[in-house]
């Protein structure tokens, strides 16, 4: 007489059927499908980056954001007020300069009303 | 003497695909999917839907790859889960219900054909009656006494403790013995020890 664990394990011997090899069929299918995915995802996620960052990342980071500003002020003083050498030089090149009024009073004079 | 290449792990693998390195989708669906179709028939008793699993589990292998994260789980392991969890859907949707000329038990030539309809009714009897149980009773009684893993190992899968995993496996067993014992007469199991 089976034992009703005797009858459990007898019916468990009998499921353990080994692995199976897919089908020819089967493998071509689940190729599709990872072609499929990698259509739309070629390549592995990065993390979400913010606006200010991904541009912060092209500059170069912080380091070489600090060299810019300090790059840009400088050129900006650097138009503002030239230092005479540089006017001697830029007349040496050129033949000439040309002074650009860019903050006396003349220059808002058609403005008003 | 040629050196031989050192295996890539899975989860290398995967990573590779996600890089956009179709041979390493390849080589891990040559790799694991007879695993996952043979988990899936020990517990559906059905090659089509046992394919049927196999290719949804690949396919949401293929999903996550991006997002991997290697230091959390093995590939096998997750993949033990996500099989598990198709096939428990997959008998509580059906409720079971399988035609027995759907039940494609291997007939084996060296039985009578009596033997291999015992066969057949035994396999049918086991998976109707792994259907009608608790969705978890079910997964940790087949990784145990189905898949053969250790305890440990089937409540990493199952994402709970050994003790949790003892209590489901007992419950379930006791479940399966009160819907079985019943038919021992009809499915033969009153006339030998197999």
């Amino acid at each position: 007489m089976t034992t009703d664990d005797e009858m459990l394990e007898a019916a468990f011997a009998q499921a353990r059927t080994p692995d199976m090899m897919p089908s020819e069929a089967l493998l071509n299918r689940i190729m599709m499908d990872a072609d499929s995915v990698s259509a739309v995802a070629p390549v592995a996620k990065r993390p979400k980056q913010k606006l200010g960052a991904m541009i912060l990342d092209a500059i170069g980071g912080w380091t070489a954001f600090g060299g810019l500003a300090t790059a840009t002020v400088a050129g900006l003083w650097i138009g503002v007020a030239p230092p005479a050498a540089l006017t001697d030089l830029s007349a040496g090149l050129w033949g000439t300069t040309i002074e650009v009024p860019l903050l006396e009073s003349d220059m808002f004079a058609g403005l008003e009303g | 003497m040629t050196k031989m290449a050192p295996v890539q792990s899975d989860a290398d693998l995967l990573a590779a695909f996600a890089s956009g390195d179709r041979s390493a989708a390849l080589t891990l669906t040559q790799r694991l999917t007879p695993r996952l179709m043979g988990q899936a028939y020990r517990m559906l008793g059905n090659r089509a839907e046992a394919e049927d699993v196999t290719q949804d589990a690949m396919m949401r292998l293929w999903k996550i790859a991006p997002d991997w994260d290697a230091d959390r789980a093995l590939v096998t392991t997750w993949l033990y889960r996500v099989v598990a969890n198709l096939c428990t859907d997959r008998l509580r949707k059906s409720g079971r219900g399988v035609a027995l000329d759907a039940i494609e038990e291997p007939a084996d030539d060296a039985k009578s054909a009596a033997d291999n309809m015992q066969d057949t009714a035994r396999s049918t009897a086991l998976h109707d009656a792994l259907a009608d149980l608790p969705e978890r009773q079910a997964q940790a009684v087949a990784l145990r006494h189905l898949e053969e893993l250790g305890n440990p190992e089937i409540a990493t899968i199952m994402d709970t403790n050994v003790r949790t995993v003892e209590s489901l496996i007992a419950r379930g067993k006791r479940a399966l013995i009160a819907k079985l014992s019943g038919r021992k007469k009809e499915l033969g199991y009153d006339d030998d020890n197999r």
